[in-house]
């Protein structure tokens, strides 16, 4: 699977074999300089967006705690963004987290064996969709939905208008929304990565735990979501960092307004989405915030990466001992 | 007498004991039963929750997307409907021939690079091999509007190329890259040792041992990651729209401003015409069947593989 090389089961390490580097041959130059070029190629990546984002820095303290963004001259503060992203991305990884942990379940454990690799198929294929058939999808046909029959009747219950809002917004877009539209995306890759991790506990410690007497249930939530707990959290993580990236199907549903906002019923936006919309028109200083948004984004993705392939460089670990 | 008294009662209770220790024992396993049943019948719950939005999401792609489709379609530039012809959307093979050009010049630079580094990474384990390795892995991770970031800023701002085909597909091979890396690697490092020891054996330079042994048989393999990376570059909207102007005309040339298909759906989705909304449907359809044949044939290659390898 291409989605995370780095979780399925690796092949056994290789014994230190250096052919083709230990010779001084052309080939050998080649391929140092090729990896010296991709090398170079991801620097730049981060220093080139990092230096146009140097006039913004001057004002971190705008960036990260103002909620108004004021094109043509400022000020840019990044607060509706930043916690646009928070909201929309931890409630989708909420419902997918949930949902998708039982998706895995039933594919292991439930779902006959010889059905079992067409769904698993069906499933990356659905990973490999791209976001903006998502964000169509959500924008012309949840919304429309979401606007008629949900929000009404999320607004009936005590209370509801307080904590969500009132419904009614134009086209339907809202944080909500966009929530439910993320955690529909990111349920392949979640369940993608699960599901490997699940099957990947060995058949000696489920068997084991029946022959206990176990009950299906008891096998899996005292054998096999502890064994894999560690790979399944590595899981979560990328999903979050594929849900807090998500650009256009976020800027199709979720309003596109900077307006900080905890009631979900009401647009928002979130950085990522943020920077797609504004980028067309934007002018000089707003290029530079635009920019700085994107380290901003940067640093959440590189950090939540990092955690993700530590748990699961862990997870490696402890299966091999077992 | 006393110890027969006394002993009496004694059986009695035992019987007593173990028949409530039976009907206890009886009663947590139809609970732990119970719960067990409930649990999997959740999971169950939980696989069709999560089936429900993407068969519905398939259903309207194929309902709405095929009666879009006609030879206008693919054939036509777009035109822009007006009050007198609401209907008269023109076709989008702009965004058919941005899209191919896009990923054919992103390709180019993405391929080379990428399948060379992830040889490097297999079978080197110096300093810049493991420092290229975290890299790689993270770019894989980044969010892919920030390579539209950095198109922008190093294409269009440093260099003064302009919005065109060229700043979107170096985008697209930034975002390919590592993917390709990531996966040469593995494929090179799933050929069987015994292969490269036998080159050895037979006295080849290594570099012919890498050339001619491994790389053949790895080949599939890389195969299967450039089709996967091909197949999300040609998906992506977020890295393309900041730096390619979506162009109206058919155009080749890499210095041109293109179109491309998810950034026409995401310009159209909101348009205030519903013939151009009813034809971003037909968009979709067209970019998630290229999608899927891509992914079905990487599938197979890698099929392949295992049958050469077994």
């Amino acid at each position: 699977m291409v989605l995370l090389p780095d979780l399925l089961p690796q092949p056994e390490e290789v014994a230190e074999f250096s052919s083709a580097t230990s010779s001084r041959s052309w080939y050998h130059y080649l391929l140092i300089a090729v990896s010296l070029l991709f090398t170079l190629v991801s620097v730049g990546f981060v220093l080139s967006i990092l230096l146009k984002s140097l006039p913004t820095w001057a004002h971190t303290g705008t960036l990260l705690t103002s909620r108004v963004w004021q094109p043509p001259n400022g000020p840019y503060g990044g607060l509706a963004m930043i916690v646009g992203t928070l909201e929309t991305s931890i409630i989708a990884l909420a419902i997918a987290g949930v949902v998708g942990l039982g998706t895995s379940i039933a594919i292991v454990f439930l779902i006959p064996r010889r059905l079992r690799n067409i769904v698993a198929t069906f499933i990356e294929l659905l990973a490999a969709v791209p976001s903006i058939v998502y964000g169509l999808w959500g924008f012309l046909v949840l919304a429309p939905f979401m606007l008629n029959t949900v929000d009404p009747w999320l607004n009936s219950w005590p209370f509801a208008k307080e904590v969500l809002g009132t419904s009614g917004q134009e086209f339907g877009s809202s944080l909500l929304l966009a929530a439910i539209v993320l955690s529909v995306m990111i349920l392949p890759t979640f369940v993608a990565i699960s599901r490997e991790v699940i099957a990947a506990v060995p058949q000696d410690l489920i068997e084991a735990s029946l022959s206990l007497g176990a009950t299906r249930w008891q096998m899996i939530k005292d054998v096999v979501l502890p064994t894999a707990r560690i790979g399944l959290f590595g899981a979560t993580f990328l999903s979050l960092a594929r849900a807090t990236g998500e650009t256009v199907a976020v800027a199709l549903v979720a309003g596109g307004v900077a307006n900080m906002q905890f009631h979900l019923l009401y647009p928002g936006t979130s950085i990522a989405s943020w920077i797609a919309l504004e980028f067309g028109e934007a002018q000089g200083n707003e290029i530079s915030a635009l920019m700085a948004l994107g380290i901003l984004l940067m640093a959440i993705s590189f950090s939540l990466s990092l955690v993700s392939r530590w748990l699961v460089n862990r997870q490696r670990k402890l299966l091999a001992k077992v | 007498m006393m110890n027969v008294a006394g002993l009496a009662p004694t059986p009695d209770t035992g019987h007593e004991l173990r028949a409530e220790i039976r009907r206890t024992s009886q009663n947590a396993r139809a609970r732990r039963v119970l719960v067990s049943r409930v649990m999997m019948t959740l999971c169950a719950v939980a696989i069709t929750l999560a089936a429900v939005p993407l068969v519905m999401l398939i259903f309207e792609l194929l309902q709405k997307g095929i009666p879009v489709l006609d030879t206008t379609f693919f054939l036509k530039e777009p035109q822009s409907p007006t009050l007198l012809s609401p209907n008269a959307t023109g076709g989008v093979s702009n965004a058919i021939i941005g899209t191919l050009a896009l990923s054919i010049y992103a390709s180019i630079m993405a391929i080379p690079v990428g399948v060379l580094a992830g040889i490097y990474l297999a079978e080197s384990d110096s300093k810049l091999a493991s420092v290229l390795r975290i890299v790689s892995q993270t770019m894989a991770g980044a969010p892919s509007i920030l390579m539209g970031l950095f198109a922008f800023s190093f294409i269009i701002q440093d260099l003064h190329i302009g919005f065109s085909a060229l700043a979107g597909s170096f985008a697209l091979a930034v975002l390919m890259l590592p993917v390709i890396a990531i996966s040469t690697e593995i494929s090179v490092r799933n050929v069987p040792q015994t292969l490269r020891e036998a080159g050895l054996a037979l006295g080849a330079k290594p570099h012919k041992i890498s050339l001619k042994v491994v790389l053949p048989t790895a080949l599939s393999g890389i195969v299967t990651g450039v089709i996967l990376a091909i197949s999300r570059a040609i998906g992506e909207t977020a890295p393309v729209m900041l730096v390619i102007a979506g162009g109206y005309t058919d155009s080749w040339k890499p210095l041109d401003p293109v179109s491309a298909l998810p950034l026409t759906i995401f310009m159209n989705a909101k348009s205030e015409w519903p013939s151009l909304r009813a034809q971003t449907w037909g968009i979709a359809l067209v970019l998630v069947a290229f999608v899927f044949v891509l992914s079905l044939t990487a599938r197979i290659w890698a099929s392949r593989k295992q049958k050469v390898g077994n």
